[in-house]
């Protein structure tokens, strides 16, 4: 390595070490994402807010209510009067489901004629919506069970045996997935506005006429941010290591070196940006959507990709995230090596490599 | 008057030659609202199971066709080795893996209870559950079938098994589509980043390339730069989220239900709030790259906190507490609202209030914020 090539790194790093807020950031950014996702983010329902509108008021009906109640999921938060009552409700954000038992529910039951109830649901989240729909089902058919074959053993058993993830806990998904997120915003995102930087104050050529070659300029400010990132990648690995209790079943130089590779190639993202556009803005809004974006979106970070539309499951083979989070899940949940992962390894050199020797020739172009 | 008007005019004048910037003000929102309308979903569909059926009776097959009938699993084996069915679990081939013991179909015959061992990756923990839940209720009723079956040589219990009939109606989104939640929840968004992002990057911009202090010397008050430079901004996020609806309208198919004179209300009252931030962000910062970290900083905190992905009510306590400090909380509330229920302001006044009380105090602070700052 060459002087010319520290100098640069050396102005890149004082340049980092200057903007404290920013650095503030970089760091405070990944540990209060790890926070929030490790905490917040529950995407399965509980305590549905159940409203009752019990027209037969029988021993029976608050039978069938206490079977909801009993489940865990139902909250009972209202009792109705009059179907007028269930509209309001709804738009005050009350209730979430409204169980309306008809008058002649407990007489149809002795007498084994066939009965109805009505579940009224609030279907504007969708998700809890269709949960909610579910268990209604689940928990009236097991009612009626119930009473039909009262003291009768279940009729079957079934032993669930969960992998990887016993408890299936969702800090063990969501946080090593994280690290793939916040090391592409932190490097696709900086890179792509340092040069940009320079060329919007006119600083670029300043240093293009100073002996540097392009190349040296390039890497000279990307190593900084990639050495950035990849403390950011500790920070969150031990977070979660040591906050959350997620056990790495595989190896840490594995991970360590195969995390290297992706921010190989988000650099190569941020650099093939920065020679294509002109101002920081423009650099800035190019980057969130196509890389965060798509790295939390089409990742399968926290959406399941084989659910999604044709058309998008293609798109996201060209998310190098997506590679990403099956190394890093793969190491930290399932104990992968090599031998798994190097698909996905070849794939995010290949993209880097293309990319990167895109951006130079457009760079070397630009000089000449 | 007129000079808040050349300033304003000066920043259309900027945002118009900037053809980049004014491409992606517009395709911005499309790629969000299409792919971000269909990507976001929690539905599990697709799953790949393995199946390991040492019995290989008619009730067998019969079990293994109703899990592929189901829809939401894709069998891709019959696997005998169980190393094998590690192996591929632990390569991410499959994602459950289901035994059917060799004296299943005996079982049913005798009424005992048959064992069948359902194994999944758990990575993955929400898929799981889900992925987990459905093998489970269609296991369930294939053997309540068979039971019924059983129950119906005995005439007087076999009146009550099915006695209740739920009927289930859902309103306002009658196909429990997930675009229809999420779609409003993209418009506060957009309005939310653009706004913020831009007047945030436009002040700083002008400080550091230097041209804000040829703006103070002339005869300009601080009140008025304010104005000027916030307007624009805001109008252009108006137009953002018209578009957005029209976007939602036409693509989509979904329409507003309640009054658009109250969505529009609403984002007016909600605006003050962004572009306040953006105004406290700039004077915070003194280049584009700490503004833009900044916002990006807030914006994902007020978004995770909002309840746009994941539901408020789930959170724990404290974090329930800390949304109510979050403005877009209220906002995408009263979107969804209007998008979905058609609620009128009789049901969504406290937000608005609480919005107003939010945009005045934020807005009051950035502007004595930036006059300090400028003097």
């Amino acid at each position: 390595m060459n002087i010319r090539f520290i100098a640069i790194i050396k102005k890149e790093f004082l340049h980092i070490a200057r903007d404290f807020r920013s650095l503030v950031i970089i760091i405070v950014l990944p540990l209060a994402m790890i926070f929030i996702y490790g905490h917040a983010v529950k995407l399965d329902i509980s305590e549905i807010t159940l409203g009752v509108l019990d027209r037969s008021n029988s021993s029976e009906s608050r039978e069938l209510v206490n079977h909801f109640i009993n489940t865990g999921d139902f909250v009972l938060n209202a009792a109705i009067h009059d179907n007028d009552e269930i509209p309001r409700l709804f738009k005050n954000r009350k209730i979430k489901a409204a169980l309306v038992i008809p008058s002649d529910f407990s007489e149809s039951l002795v007498s084994n004629r066939t009965t109805g109830v009505q579940m009224i649901i609030d279907g504007s989240n969708s998700n809890t919506g269709t949960v909610i729909k579910n268990y209604t089902n689940m928990i009236v058919s097991s009612y009626s069970s119930y009473r039909a074959i009262a003291g009768m053993a279940t009729p079957f058993t079934v032993e669930p045996r969960i992998w990887y993830n016993p408890d299936l806990d969702s800090a063990n998904f969501i946080i090593p997935g994280l690290v793939a997120v916040i090391l592409m915003m932190i490097s696709a995102l900086l890179t792509s506005i340092t040069i940009v930087r320079e060329k919007e104050s006119g600083t670029m050529e300043q240093i293009l006429v100073s002996p540097v070659r392009p190349l040296e300029i390039i890497f000279g400010k990307v190593l900084p941010y990639v050495l950035l990132a990849f403390i950011d990648g500790v920070i969150i690995v031990a977070a979660a290591r040591f906050g959350f209790g997620v056990e790495i079943s595989g190896s840490i130089i594995m991970l360590a070196l195969l995390s290297i590779v992706y921010l190989y190639a988000c650099l190569s993202i941020g650099l093939f940006i920065s020679t294509r556009v002109q101002t920081q803005q423009v650099a800035m809004m190019l980057a969130l959507v196509i890389t965060i974006l798509p790295s939390i979106i089409l990742s399968g970070f926290m959406f399941p990709i084989r659910s999604m539309p044709i058309a998008l499951r293609y798109l996201s083979h060209i998310v190098p995230a997506k590679y990403f989070l099956v190394i890093i899940r793969g190491i930290i949940l399932k104990g992968n090596g090599f031998a798994q992962l190097w698909p996905q390894t070849l794939f995010l050199l290949i993209l880097g490599t293309l990319l990167l020797a895109a951006s130079v020739k457009r760079f070397k172009l630009r000089l000449e | 008057m007129r000079r808040i008007f050349f300033i304003i005019q000066k920043e259309f004048r900027q945002v118009f030659r900037d053809k980049p910037m004014l491409a992606i003000l517009f395709i911005m929102p499309l790629i969000q609202l299409i792919i971000l309308g269909y990507a976001i979903t929690t539905d599990i569909r697709n799953i790949s199971m393995l199946v390991s059926d040492y019995d290989n009776s008619t009730q067998s097959r019969e079990l293994i066709q109703k899990f592929r009938n189901s829809g939401y699993f894709i069998i891709s084996g019959n696997e005998l080795d169980r190393g094998e069915v590690r192996k591929r679990l632990d390569h991410s081939e499959v994602s459950i893996a289901v035994t059917i013991p060799h004296n299943f179909a005996a079982d049913i015959r005798r009424k005992q209870q048959p064992q069948i061992q359902i194994l999944a990756d758990g990575v993955d923990s929400n898929s799981s559950l889900v992925a987990v839940g459905y093998a489970t209720e269609i296991l369930r009723s294939f053997l309540k079938e068979r039971l019924h079956e059983n129950l119906m040589s005995n005439p007087a219990l076999a009146k009550r098994v099915h006695s209740i009939d739920p009927k289930i109606r859902i309103w306002y989104n009658p196909n429990l589509e997930a675009t229809h939640y999420m779609v409003p929840g993209i418009i506060v968004l957009l309005l939310t980043i653009v706004t913020t992002m831009l007047t945030a990057l436009g002040l700083v911009r002008e400080k550091e390339i230097g041209t804000l202090e040829q703006l103070m010397v002339t005869p300009i008050q601080s009140q008025q730069l304010i104005i000027g430079k916030t307007v624009p901004f805001a109008i252009l996020g108006f137009f953002e989220i018209s578009f957005a609806i029209l976007v939602a309208r036409i693509y989509y198919g979904i329409h507003i239900e309640g009054n658009l004179a109250v969505l529009a209300l609403f984002a007016f009252i909600f605006v003050f709030t962004t572009l306040g931030l953006g105004i406290f962000i700039s004077t915070a910062s003194k280049t584009q790259q700490q503004a833009m970290f900044m916002a990006w900083f807030m914006i994902i905190f007020a978004i995770l906190m909002s309840g746009f992905l994941f539901p408020i009510e789930n959170m724990p306590k404290v974090l329930q507490y800390m949304t109510y400090i979050n403005p877009v909380r209220y906002f995408i509330t009263t979107v969804r609202e209007l998008f979905l229920k058609g609620s009128g302001l009789a049901h969504l006044w406290p937000q608005g209030l609480t919005m107003l009380c939010f945009s005045l105090v934020i807005m009051t602070m950035s502007a004595i914020r930036f006059q300090k700052r400028i003097k």
